[in-house]
């Protein structure tokens, strides 16, 4: 922590804890020690010293012992050669400062009892509100539990004129943020310069006055002190407990605006306390390394028009748009509809015309979440009936943001640009085709609009796993060129990746628990190289799932110990199946189909099953209806095996899992397969041609039979034993 | 010869409402299997009530009601008085966007009304739709103060706004989710990471309504895997009291109505279907039955008598 | 521990001959593990091998069959605790009471319930199962002609019901050839009633004072030969009954306990005078493990939801139960009438069909088999898609009977409609709610 901010809290904290006392003493003397203290209506007492100490201050005696208290929290001075850290010390020091401040505000109400107007709005000639009773405590907290505000903004001091006053005001209730104010800058407040800017102030409009001076800064720390004992059943006393509360749930910043006195430094190192940091318009120290706040503390000199989008960067606050603003109707009604030719007013079709779709990730700093801009001519330059190039570029940015969730992002451009009605969206990445129909067009539809669509719905959605996102839509031919071809680049990266991504490599696997309402023990696990078997999720996918949503289906599962390196069968994915199943199994193997198979829950695109007699393996798709070797069709198949069930000698699996490495390596691996139905081997023939080279055997696809060979056993053998199969020469498969 | 016991590692919370006057829940075994566990609080019985007169319904429920419709309370008393109900259920049908829409300063008054006027626990259900509910559950804790109720359905879409509002005025909360555990697993984990205490909360694991002839089977099944997951797999986010809010489902089926000589007495058949429902739910594990045929409440209760007797 | 289907797999003579009925040994086993089959099917296992598997693969709970040709009924062969777990096998078989004290209209009239309450649902038929004939004067020829009345009017399944051997041994030989249960053997009476059992092939029922008594009973009726037996615990209340249910399920699958490894039967019309009550206590015991339930009497009010609560119990929890493919008239649907589509589910079809009649807008249903799952999954799993409405369109000729061309498909697949559009040239394709509890309202805005 800054030298600079640490000696100035703890002087303020001095100045503060000095003040208290005289305050206290002279209440004593005026009023007697047994006179009751307390702010109006709660239950709390003075909530802050009540959360973090337990002591419920009655009587003006009771606040003897928290000014020793406080007395013994503070710290020294810091000197010149004092060493760092200072981080503990002012931290101290601010809690000291707090507790002070506290009991300022407690005589007032004694020695001042109309100087706060009790209730939610300001009444005549009396701005200042004071403490929130109980009544207003629980109603208003509730909003912030159930998240129709997320946190508030501690402004301290005063804008330069009041209309600044009022446009930050209004950012900052944009965000359904409340905003608490105390303290003048320049003999200046800020909740003055609003009601002189005509806005109106009170608990209803989210913009409460608390207080003329610093010391008010209590009300607001004690309304989120307060919100933790109500809130989050934590007792009073338990201090910890209150701080994280805070810390995580309640999205609370301080808005330095103007000269920060050491009175204001000592109450912001208190905030720091409960994670909340100070955003300062004033070049004071900053205090940027993360430890009590979720990222910085003190982040100081930033321009009023940008302290709004910085302080929620910087608590970490995630606020989403309900709307798609756009000109024509939205939602999965019109995922289906098609733009037919002769309502089409112009369209971009990759392979055509260029196009592209591209999300990348970008720094925190160079994104400007909601920008878009439109590079060439927009629609209303691009002439009805024509074909365009395209690329659209979503640059995103995030704490939380990783380069492998973009695929995943990119993947959901397709559907998210259907919903809006009157544009036709078809695949992705190069070969993207948008058609914009004529009655869109005609609503005001521009191509900014997609911008707008992934703006909002990228933010609905996937907010969890990024905080800003900016739009680029190039529509002049050379950029649009220039783009695919960085594009393209990223593609194949990103394909290298997933392939090259191995389960030995790998310590986190994810679970799969979506089909345990019909199948209740079974449980999926996805590795790198055992995709599920529906074919739906990959390990990505589940993990991208997870950070979405943390308590789903799909949960991170350490691998743990090897238990079985050529079978595949891991400690804690056992332990994991073995709860998650509730008991009903207890391990399994990943890449066997005789020993202990994963289980299956029925939703499998394929089917392998062993054929004793060719001492190999057949599997089958979920789109084959007719026999197979195995004596069974797909959907016998799936009704003996699926539920849940662990079968020996069958498993289900996905069509991409044939070709990975892992298959079934446990038995033999891909050169089992001996049968696999004509419209199988078709879908998956480059990958089994490759497959098949990497394992030595460029034609092994040449020597699986299909239906047109056979669907017994008996009628198969024969091409087998022609084809010289490997299976037939491998150790016995039972 | 001694009967295989199962061995339970487990229990159903107990869970106090209405201010501790009533306890639902606690069982440590599955349900009725009273040779090795106990049942310390009986299932319970729930009459409905509703914020607006049902006209459409089939006569055999308008008759015993005709002359209370119009009145929440004057139905919730008679409810408690005359037919034995053991709590009340305010269905807040009328909130629905697609029927009555009312908002919620015309709901209110009813809530109030019935709170007041009847001493055993008051349900106070909203109408399914995820956002008319956030919008008035909220307002039906803060008005009820004096007195703590019961309030569902808190889903997914919507559990932030009902559990915060339930943990404020310290209301218990009843967690919906549509028959799969894993759902409802999450919803109570959810709910916790909100910050309601295990303390105030029931769960509901039929969303979509499913009655004896209609998809029974899945919440039978998946209320027998819950009371298996709590009891004998220590699942502690699964070991919650279940409330199952169905009378509305059955009355609503095409049988009730039928005239058919080959399906007996339409007011018998009514009333069976109804508390063979209940039965089959209390069989698989329901603590409260939120019920609506004064005969058919006699017949489950009695049946519930004589399984714990 | 029963073996897996490749343990029994390895046993096999491995000739894929497909005497046993499936083509391979390999599927022949897993049915055998699965207790869809029987090991004589198989006509090259050595006897060694035989003795080995049967042990193995003889369900824990035995399966009785009662009654011969289209009525007889099967009980027990139940393998489970939870229908979640697997499938119930057989479902709790439901029978009447007719005693000789009933004069002959009182019988007529039981006799003509029992043939005509019978109701159609799924493309099932839901019936009463057996007719139990009871002797309350210990006169065999009454008995024996109440039988033979009983015979000549129907060819369901019987109890026959007595503890006089004479009496039985009368009443079998009315309904000769015909593999009656007899109820009941009895600390008292077992020899000779194992004796009649034995000489006619019947199943015979087997009743003790309690759980003990009626274990000890089978072991000594399994020494002298008999194996299909069916018990009754002797309970005569819902508590002490859920109770003997339970242990007489667990006992056998938990314990290996072979002397309760038998089927339940139970008597709700011998606990409690009142019907409704009966009917409650009926449906406890068919969800917890009664084999044979005995009824007093039989009334649709009553009979049909006990019907439709045992098909909820024993549907396969995997499998959901469909309804049939085609078109359905909801009401009274002209040309005009709006013409909705979903699938076969049996629930979906239910919920759908019912808020149609809700509605009271008379409408055309079109049901498209998608193997009986929701529409969504249905959807997912590429079953319920623009072809295959198409192709069910055309082939129901619904156009034929309406002269507008829209079509109301459910809001879950809107993303279909473009496609479905191009499916059937010509057509409006129209999405229709999400829900289907919002069908009434969409349908009251109907105009073509």
């Amino acid at each position: 922590m800054s030298k600079i901010i640490a000696s100035a809290a703890i002087r303020g904290a001095y100045k503060l804890v000095e003040k208290a006392e005289k305050k206290y003493r002279e209440a004593a003397g005026r009023f007697g020690p047994k006179k009751e203290v307390g702010f109006p209506n709660t239950a709390y007492y003075l909530p802050i010293i009540y959360g973090i100490t337990g002591i419920p201050v009655k009587t003006v005696a009771d606040m003897e012992t928290v000014l020793k208290e406080c007395r013994s929290l503070l710290p020294p001075f810091v000197k010149e050669d004092h060493p760092l850290p200072y981080l503990a010390p002012a931290l101290d020091a601010g809690m000291a400062a707090l507790f002070a401040e506290e009991i300022i505000e407690a005589v007032r109400y004694l020695e001042q009892p109309d100087f706060y107007t009790k209730g939610e709005d300001p009444a005549e000639g009396k701005i200042w509100l004071g403490a929130a009773d109980d009544v207003i405590m629980r109603k208003r907290g509730v909003e912030f539990v159930d998240g129709t505000a997320p946190g508030f903004a501690a402004i301290a001091g005063a804008a330069p004129d009041p209309k600044t006053a009022a446009k930050i005001a209004q950012e900052l209730q944009e965000k359904n943020l409340y905003v608490f104010m105390c303290a003048e800058h320049n003999g200046k407040r800020f909740s003055e310069q609003l009601a002189e800017a005509g806005v109106q102030v009170g608990w209803p409009t989210r913009l409460v006055p608390f207080g003329p001076e610093i010391s008010a800064a209590v009300f607001a720390i004690g309304f989120a002190t307060r919100a933790a004992m109500s809130f989050g059943g934590v007792k009073p006393g338990e201090y910890r407990k209150i701080l994280i509360y805070n810390k995580d749930r309640i999205f609370a910043f301080v808005l330095a605006l103007g000269y920060v006195s050491e009175e204001w430094y000592a109450t912001a190192a208190g905030a720091i306390n409960w994670g909340f940091p100070t955003i300062a318009d004033t070049p004071i120290p900053q205090v940027l390394p993360t430890g009590i706040c979720t990222y910085e503390h003190v982040v100081s000199n930033v321009p009023l028009d940008q302290i709004v989008a910085k302080a929620i960067e910087v608590r970490g606050l995630k606020v989403t748009q309900a709307e798609v603003p756009i000109p024509v109707a939205y939602g999965p009604a019109f995922e289906g509809e098609r733009v037919r030719k002769e309502d089409l007013y112009a369209e971009a079709r990759g392979g055509v015309t260029t196009v592209c779709e591209w999300v990348t990730s970008g720094a925190m700093d160079e994104i400007e979440d909601g920008k878009i801009e439109v590079i060439g001519p927009d629609l209303d330059a691009i002439p009805a009936g024509s074909q365009f190039s395209m690329a659209v570029v979503a640059e995103v940015a995030g704490r939380k943001m990783q380069e492998d969730f973009e695929p995943i992002l990119e993947r959901q451009i397709h559907h998210l640009t259907n919903y809006a009605q009157g544009i036709m969206h078809i695949g992705q990445r190069d070969i993207a085709w948008l058609r914009v129909g004529k009655a869109a067009k005609e609503k005001g539809f521009m191509l900014k609009h997609i911008g707008s669509i992934l703006h909002a719905k990228f933010h609905q959605d996937f907010g969890r796993i990024f905080d800003k996102v900016q739009v680029k839509i190039y529509t002049d031919e050379k950029k649009v060129k220039e783009i695919i071809g960085q594009a393209r680049e990223v593609y194949k990266k990103r394909d290298a990746r997933i392939e090259g991504m191995t389960d030995e490599t790998t310590e986190v696997y994810y679970s799969c628990t979506l089909c345990q309402s019909f199948a209740p023990s079974h449980v999926c696990m996805v590795s790198p190289e055992r995709t599920g078997l529906c074919g739906a999720y990959n390990w990505m996918d589940c993990k991208a799932s997870n950070e979405i949503n943390p308590t789903g289906p799909n949960q991170p599962v350490e691998k743990g110990e090897t238990l079985d390196a050529k079978f595949g069968q891991w400690k804690g994915v056992n332990e994991f199946v073995q709860k998650a199943s509730r008991g009903k199994i207890d391990h399994y193997n990943f890449y066997s189909v005789v020993n202990d198979p994963m289980t299956t829950c029925g939703c499998c695109e394929c089917i392998c099953v062993i054929l004793p007699m060719c001492n190999g393996v057949m599997t089958v798709n979920r789109e084959f209806d007719g026999m197979t070797p195995c004596g069974m069709k797909f959907t016998t198949l799936a009704g003996t095996i699926g539920g849940g069930l662990q079968t020996a000698g069958f498993v289900g699996h996905s069509k991409y899992n044939i070709c990975q490495r892992k298959f079934i390596t446990g038995d033999g691996g891909i050169k089992r397969i001996v049968w696999m139905p004509k419209m199988l081997k078709e879908e998956i023939r480059e990958r089994l041609i490759k497959r098949g080279e990497e394992a030595g055997m460029p034609d092994l696809i040449d020597r699986i039979a299909d239906e047109t060979i056979g669907t017994t056993e008996e009628a198969i053998l024969p091409f087998l034993q022609e084809k010289k199969h490997p299976a037939l020469e491998m150790d016995a498969l039972i | 010869m001694d009967i295989p016991k199962i061995k339970y590692s487990g229990r159903i919370k107990e869970i106090s409402v209405a201010g501790g006057a009533v306890t639902v829940g606690g069982e440590t075994s599955y349900p009725f299997h009273l040779f090795e566990g106990e049942m310390p609080h009986r299932p319970m019985i729930a009459m409905e009530v509703f914020d607006s007169p049902q006209d459409e319904w089939p006569q055999a429920c308008l008759e015993p009601f005709t002359d209370v419709m119009r009145s929440p309370s004057a139905w919730a008393k008679k409810c408690v008085e005359k037919f034995g109900a053991e709590m009340i259920c305010l269905q807040l049908a009328g909130a629905d966007p697609n029927g009555l829409n009312r908002a919620a300063g015309e709901l209110i008054p009813a809530v109030k009304e019935v709170a007041a006027s009847v001493n055993v626990p008051v349900i106070v259900w909203g109408c399914e739709n995820d956002d008319k509910d956030a919008e008035v559950l909220p307002k039906v804790a803060e008005s009820i103060q004096d007195k703590k109720i019961i309030i569902g359905p808190a889903t997914d879409k919507n559990y932030k706004k009902v559990g915060a509002a339930c943990i404020a005025y310290g209301h218990t909360v009843v967690a919906s989710t549509p028959i799969d555990i894993n759902l409802a697993k999450q919803l109570n984990i959810l709910l916790g990471d909100l910050g309601v205490p295990d303390s105030q909360i029931i769960i509901d694991l039929n969303i979509g309504g499913c009655t004896i002839g209609y998809g029974l089977e899945y919440t039978y099944s998946v209320m027998e895997r819950q009371k298996q997951a709590a009891l004998s797999q220590q699942d502690e986010k699964l070991q919650f009291p279940v409330l199952c809010n169905f009378a509305r489902d059955v009355w609503k089926k095409r049988e009730i109505t039928l005239d058919d000589e080959k399906l007996g007495d339409k007011k018998k058949r009514g009333i069976l279907f109804e508390a063979m429902t209940g039965c089959m739910l209390a069989i698989a594990g329901a603590d409260i039955l939120v019920m609506r045929h004064p005969e058919a409440v006699r017949l489950l209760k009695n049946m519930i008598n004589n399984l714990t007797k | 521990m029963a073996l897996t289907g490749i343990e029994i797999f390895k046993k096999l003579p491995k000739t894929n001959c497909g005497k046993c009925g499936v083509p391979t040994c390999l599927a022949f086993a897993m049915q055998l593990a699965a207790g869809k089959a029987e090991l004589s099917a198989c006509p090259f296992v050595s006897d060694a091998v035989k003795t080995e598997l049967s042990e193995a693969s003889a369900p824990p709970i035995r399966q009785v069959v009662i009654g011969t040709g289209d009525s007889a009924v099967k009980t027990g062969g139940e393998t489970v605790l939870f229908r979640h777990e697997k499938t119930f096998v057989n479902p709790a078989a439901l029978a009447v009471l007719i005693s000789d004290e009933m004069n002959d209209a009182q019988v007529e009239e039981r006799i003509k319930k029992f043939s005509e309450l019978r109701y159609e649902r799924v493309g099932l038929t839901l019936k009463p199962d057996l007719i139990a004939v009871k002797d309350t004067k210990g006169d065999p020829g009454a008995f024996a002609a109440l039988v033979s009345r009983i015979t000549g009017r129907t060819n369901a399944a019987l109890i026959l019901m007595s503890l006089k051997p004479e009496v039985i041994s009368a009443g079998v030989k009315a309904c000769a050839g015909q593999k009656p249960l007899i109820y009941a053997a009895t600390g008292d009476n077992a020899e000779a009633m194992a004796g009649i059992a034995k000489e006619n092939s019947c199943p015979l029922a087997v009743r003790g004072r309690d759980l003990d008594e009626t274990a000890g009973l089978t072991q000594k009726l399994e020494a002298a030969g008999i194996r299909d037996m069916v018990i009754d615990p002797g309970s005569r209340s819902a508590r002490q009954a859920l109770e003997d249910e339970v242990a007489a399920r667990r006992a056998p699958l938990l314990n290996k306990f072979r002397p309760l490894g038998f089927p339940t039967i139970t008597f709700p019309c011998e606990m409690t005078q009142d019907p409704m009550e009966e009917a409650l206590i009926a449906s406890i015991l068919i969800a917890k493990y009664a084999g044979i339930i005995v009824l007093s009497d039989l009334a649709g009010e009553s009979l049909f939801p006990l019907l439709v609560t045992r098909l909820n119990i024993f549907t396969d929890p995997q499998r959901p139960m469909a309804t049939r493919e085609g078109i359905y008239e909801i009401g009274k649907p002209g040309d005009n009438s709006p013409v909705l589509v979903t699938t076969n589910f049996s629930l979906t079809y239910f919920i759908v069909s019912g808020e149609i009649e809700t509605s009271r807008v008379p409408s055309w249903l079109l049901v498209q088999d998608a193997e009986g799952l929701s529409v969504l999954t249905a959807w997912a799993a590429d079953k319920f898609v623009a072809e295959t409405i198409a192709a069910l369109v055309k082939k129901t000729g619904i156009a034929d009977k309406i002269k507008h061309k829209k079509l109301v498909i459910p809001g879950a697949v809107a993303r279909i409609s473009g496609e479905l559009e191009e499916e059937l040239p010509g057509w409006e394709i129209i999405i229709g709610p999400r829900e289907a509890a919002h069908i009434p309202a969409f349908l009251r805005q109907w105009k073509t």
